[in-house]
């Protein structure tokens, strides 16, 4: 289809109801752009976890509201990420997210505190995942130095652990 | 042990033996544990789930678990589809990406699968109704990864998993029931309804959103906070028992008040299985959940349960297409699925009613 105004492609097809009348536009890039129309660059992004994380918020209240944002300094989930795919980045996120689990826990457990089988004390581990959270920051940041002498930290722990 | 050897032996699990095997498929425990010191699975980069996986392989080897381990990673889909259908592993393993996988014991009795939602999700499966005995393998499995591992755990929450779902104890706690005369008199809804008061979860043979097939239930525990695993086996431990006896009473019903109508049915299923020349999947698992019962129920005599549970394995797709060492479309698999039911039920025959 060719453009309304000159003898370009036609790119946008717009139906407009007017005084209750119908009326259809179609045009090229440009003179959308003339007629005041906003175009999207890229193709249009469907916003779906802007919406379901909008749901959630108000649905969820204040809390999560300040919690949402909130970030894990170890595996960079956000608290909303976990609440739109509902898993958790790394153990240390149970310790970040505290405040929005524990109700959750509560709902769906029925409890808050682990009763059983309890594993062995290991206090390096914990000390391993945040070396190794670092060395993946280092490397995203391509600080190759960093890098090196993090692997050699998390070589020497790892032959301890 | 590679996967074709799979093709020519079959789980422990399916034996039929065990307590209460006439309506208990197998009884099922599987902990769910991640190593400290990594991101859980969705969260770690390619190289993070190569070195999870090369420590929970040095940890399976370590701890003298006589296994093989299979890289799902590089396996084909009919390869994977097969293990999905072996219940080895989960359907979520077999779609997940990067390194993953599974070590099987020969028995197919134990199974560790590797980067799945969690980094180890560690099965542990008996023929019959036998949790304590099933909760006293796993724990002692378990026990030996540990001395290689450090798992995620807090001393408030318990042991660490992707999902707050199985913080805690990370177990599920599950047995296998085949319940065709609750599904006959239309009672097995209110029976899901009163476990799932009771916060039991209720699944299909092929585990999370599986539907049901040839009567096949699972019945486990969701919560897995608050209580200790021995208070969680518990539980199942008295409410399953209840349901085998609704199960029993009404298969009891249907061969006292329709005795003529039941030996037809089962009968006719047997007659259809042993002399069909193309079967569906789904036709199958109808009638062999109907010769099954009919075994149970002494009107079928010279099959044995072992032979039946297998038959519900051995004739899904994937295994058929193993079997025959070559890919089979659906019409060429119903042409394959009826001539290994015709060769596997040759010499049996219906019992007389006197």
């Amino acid at each position: 289809m060719i453009c309304q105004k000159c003898q370009n492609e036609a790119v946008v097809h717009l139906t407009e109801l007017v005084d209750g009348r119908r009326r259809e536009r179609h045009l090229c890039v440009d003179c959308a752009r003339e007629a005041g129309l906003t175009l999207p660059d890229a193709p249009p992004d469907l916003g779906l976890d802007a919406v379901l994380q909008g749901l959630i918020q108000k649905n969820v209240g204040e809390l999560v509201g300040e919690l949402a944002e909130s970030r894990c300094p170890d595996c960079r989930l956000r608290y909303m990420d976990f609440r739109t795919g509902g898993r958790l980045g790394c153990p240390h996120d149970y310790r970040v997210f505290r405040e929005g689990l524990l109700p959750m826990l509560q709902r769906f457990h029925g409890a808050t505190r682990h009763v059983g089988k309890q594993a062995r004390l290991r206090p390096g581990a914990s000390l391993r995942l945040r070396l190794r959270s670092q060395l993946r920051q280092a490397v995203a940041r391509e600080d190759y130095e960093e890098a090196a002498r993090l692997r050699d930290q998390l070589r020497l722990k790892d032959q301890h652990a | 042990m590679t996967l074709d050897d799979l093709t020519r032996t079959s789980g422990e699990w399916l034996r039929g033996t065990g307590p209460e095997s006439d309506i208990v498929m197998c009884s099922r425990i599987r902990l769910a544990r991640n190593l400290a010191d990594f991101p859980f699975t969705n969260r770690a980069s390619r190289n993070e789930k190569a070195g999870i996986e090369s420590q929970v392989r040095s940890a399976v080897d370590a701890a003298g678990v006589e296994a093989a381990y299979f890289d799902v990673n590089a396996m084909s889909d009919l390869d994977r589809q097969f293990l999905v259908e072996r219940q080895i592993i989960s359907r979520e393993l077999a779609a997940g990406e990067g390194p993953r996988g599974v070590a099987v014991t020969p028995k197919e009795n134990i199974s560790i699968m590797v980067n799945e939602e969690d980094h180890l999700r560690i099965q542990y499966m008996l023929s019959g109704f036998r949790l304590p005995e099933v909760w006293d393998e796993i724990n002692a499995l378990d026990d030996q990864l540990e001395d290689d591992i450090a798992f995620a755990y807090s001393s408030s929450l318990g042991y660490l998993t992707a999902c707050p779902t199985n913080v805690g104890t990370g177990i599920r706690v599950g047995v296998m029931l085949h319940l065709p005369g609750l599904v006959a008199n239309k009672q097995i809804d209110k029976v899901f309804r009163a476990l799932q008061k009771i916060n039991l979860a209720v699944r299909g043979l092929y585990g999370e959103g599986s539907q049901a097939f040839g009567d096949f239930y699972q019945i486990s525990n969701q919560q897995t906070l608050g209580k200790s695993e021995e208070e969680i086996i518990k539980i199942l431990t008295d409410v399953v028992p209840q349901v085998l006896q609704y199960e029993r009473s009404a298969r009891q019903e249907l061969v006292t008040g329709r005795r003529q109508h039941l030996h037809d049915q089962v009968s006719r299923a047997y007659g259809v299985l042993k002399t069909a020349q193309t079967i569906s999947s789904e036709e199958t698992m109808l009638l062999l959940s109907s010769v099954r019962m009919g075994v149970n129920l002494g009107l079928i005599d010279d099959l044995s349960i072992a032979t039946v549970n297998e038959l519900f394995i051995q004739t899904q797709p994937a295994f058929l297409q193993k079997l025959r060492g070559s890919e089979l479309d659906s019409d060429q698999r119903n042409v394959a699925r009826a001539s290994l039911l015709r060769s596997r039920l040759a010499n049996g025959r219906a019992v007389e009613d006197e």
